[in-house]
């Protein structure tokens, strides 16, 4: 069956349709929104795709489009401070205002790609504030604290953009988000060319809850207390090299969870590649590797 | 006449490859409870003591020598050059420790046979020669894994502990887990592995190919040089008890960290130590994934400490599961954070 997805990935990328679309929160923020259109009418949910802070619409792009070549209608969210949106003051109001302003625009279930921090906003919302059917989590945490002292320091500046642009910043970049991978130059060029600085106010917060364990909601609970009742039938997908949500964090989900979770952890030993925090979504191998099992999950 | 030559070519790069003890090193033997004697090998503290000895054990298919495999890349003589008297030990059926001997009773052992008797027998022998009355213990891997079975039954003499690589869970979804499910198939309790014999034989040919199988398993030629490699499969490896073998893939099956008639549970007893733990894990451990590093340090009561080696921490290059015991930065960048862990847990002999 995967075999039939790889062929079926390799085969339709081509038709995919991209439209830019504009979504009003209940607190005033524009957000933007993609929507990739297959050729013909599916009749499954569509797929949100939810992707890290800090990054443009490049890292889902290609993820996308595999799902899409499986004949999903697919959308890319923008929460605010990311990529073509508003920019924002606060975490929590990304769940609050952002994930159901999302979900009425596209209007009914969802199934879930949620990816990191953000990715674990998300998951937090599944059921809440975003109706999703099943979910696949990449490099999502379910343990918060400092992932490493150089995501301190990153988010303590809040300078994602300074990390393309220097040697320094490069090796940083490396170091946390691409450690243990192979992927193409032009498509790390095209994916630091897309960094955003996550507003100084979202860096605190974001900082603030690695460091206490926890992010309390808008009167709705925390974080970890959503993660708990979360329910959704879940595949997670764990890089051994993320220096960003390392799998040691991630891989609680399955035991937290009230959820059926399903771990795949990938090392180089076993696949040739041991995938980050970027890498799973945008490396040479993950078309190959994780785009597969990912689409057959959600089908 | 060629095939003659190419086995002594062969012979002679894996003898060449051999580094001896130094005169230092004393060795000695602990007898087990159950009648087997180990191998334990002794560094006096060079200069004024700075804590209690400290007790190093290595993992599967090692033995003592992979804590001490040659001048540089040797934990024990670090610990020893930093005011720590060291042990390393070999476990039963490795390296200078006895080997299963039917007529005499000893079968290839099983993972509790280390916990129950060996480690008594080791960390009894060491109080005993040094005087101290709780000792530190550093465990590589497995060695870190009996150390937790044998604290999360109650096991005394010691004061802190680290833990360098030590899964406490196997069930991670990993491609190798599906290969590990087959294994039983193929073990018996009663084998012993070959995996000494097939180490030494392949040697001198580790780093010939790039990104090897065993490089891609067990380190990151980053951050162990070939030759420390080559040491270390030449005379740090041991045969595999099948016993020990078939416990831990049943890790893999269950999720569960348990004795052998599944009666103990280890992990559930994790919860109930109270003396300090560093639990170490390495950002590239293809062995011990961090995950199931981590797992073990949730377990434990407390106090514990984290700590990943990783470049997103200052490493200067990822480490694998070998690298964090015999690469070239490992003093600074790893054993220098253990010691500092053990002299802030410190407890001052009478």
């Amino acid at each position: 069956m995967i075999a039939a997805v790889v062929l079926s990935l390799a085969t339709a990328q081509a038709d995919v349709s991209v439209a830019h679309r504009r979504v009003l929160t209940d607190d005033g923020l524009s957000l933007g929104l993609l929507r990739y259109s297959p050729p013909g009418h599916d009749a499954r949910p569509p797929v949100l795709i939810v992707t890290e802070l800090g990054f443009g619409r490049e890292v889902a792009d290609p993820l996308a489009r595999a799902l899409v070549a499986d004949g999903r209608l697919v959308y890319v969210a923008q929460v605010r401070g990311q990529g073509a949106s508003d920019s924002g003051a606060s975490l929590r109001s990304i769940v609050t205002f952002d994930f159901p302003a999302i979900a009425r625009a596209i209007g009914g279930e969802v199934d879930l790609v949620a990816h990191g921090w953000l990715g674990t906003l998300a998951l937090a919302a599944s059921g809440h504030e975003l109706p999703v059917r099943r979910v696949v989590a990449l490099e999502a945490p379910a343990r918060f604290e400092v992932p490493s002292a150089m995501a301190e320091d990153l988010l303590s500046q809040g300078s994602f953009v300074a990390l393309g642009l220097t040697p320094h910043g490069g090796e940083r970049f490396d170091a946390l988000f691409v450690v243990g991978s192979q992927v193409r130059p032009e498509v790390l060029r095209a994916v630091k060319a897309g960094l955003r600085d996550v507003p100084a106010p979202m860096a605190t917060e974001w900082l603030a809850w690695m460091r206490s364990g926890d992010l309390p909601l808008d009167g709705v609970g925390t974080v970890r207390s959503r993660l708990r009742s979360y329910d959704r039938d879940t595949l997670a997908v764990l890089g051994l090299g993320d220096g960003f949500a390392g799998p040691e964090l991630c891989a609680p989900l399955r035991d937290d969870a009230r959820a059926k979770v399903k771990l795949h952890t990938f090392s180089r030993f076993d696949v040739g590649d041991d995938f980050s925090h970027l890498t799973s979504l945008v490396g040479s191998n993950a078309p190959r590797l994780i785009f597969p099992e990912l689409v057959e999950f959600l089908r | 006449m060629s095939r003659l030559l190419t086995l002594s070519l062969l012979l002679a790069g894996c003898a060449t490859l051999h580094v001896p003890l130094p005169p230092e090193a004393e060795l000695h033997r602990a007898k087990t409870d159950d009648g087997w004697e180990l191998g334990l090998v002794r560094y006096k503290a060079v200069g004024p003591p700075t804590g209690v000895p400290v007790l190093l054990c290595h993992g599967i298919s090692a033995n003592a020598r992979n804590l001490d495999l040659d001048e540089t890349h040797s934990l024990a003589r670090w610990f020893a050059a930093h005011g720590r008297e060291a042990w390393t030990m070999s476990m039963r059926a490795a390296g200078d420790s006895d080997g299963p001997d039917e007529s005499k009773g000893r079968h290839p052992p099983s993972f509790d046979d280390y916990w129950q008797h060996d480690l008594p027998a080791a960390i009894g022998l060491v109080r005993q020669v040094s005087g101290a009355s709780t000792i530190d213990y550093v465990g590589h891997s497995m060695g870190g894994m009996i150390i937790y079975a044998y604290l999360s039954q109650g096991g005394q003499g010691l004061n802190a502990v680290a833990t360098l690589g030590s899964p406490t869970r196997l069930d991670w979804g990993s491609g190798t887990e599906s290969l590990l499910k087959v294994a039983p198939a193929l073990l018996s309790k009663s084998s012993m592995l070959p995996s000494r014999f097939g180490s030494w034989l392949t040697a001198p040919f580790q780093g010939a190919v790039d990104d090897g199988v065993f490089e891609r398993l067990f380190y990151n030629h980053e951050s162990t040089s070939t030759t420390s490699f080559q040491r270390l499969m030449a005379y740090g490896t041991s045969d595999t008890a099948g016993g020990v073998a078939l416990q831990l893939i049943r890790l893999v099956e269950t999720g569960r960290f348990a004795s052998n008639d599944g009666a103990l549970d280890f992990r559930a007893g994790l919860g109930r130590v109270t003396l300090p733990v560093l639990v170490v894990a390495a950002r590239l451990d293809r062995i011990a994934l961090t995950p199931a590093v981590r797992d073990g340090y949730e377990a434990l009561g407390g106090p514990k400490e984290w700590l990943m080696i990783s470049r997103a921490n200052g490493a200067r290059a990822e480490y694998g599961h070998m690298d964090l015991v015999i690469g070239e930065r490992a003093p600074d960048e790893v054993w220098s954070r253990v010691l500092d862990f053990l002299n802030r847990h410190a407890r001052k002999e009478p």
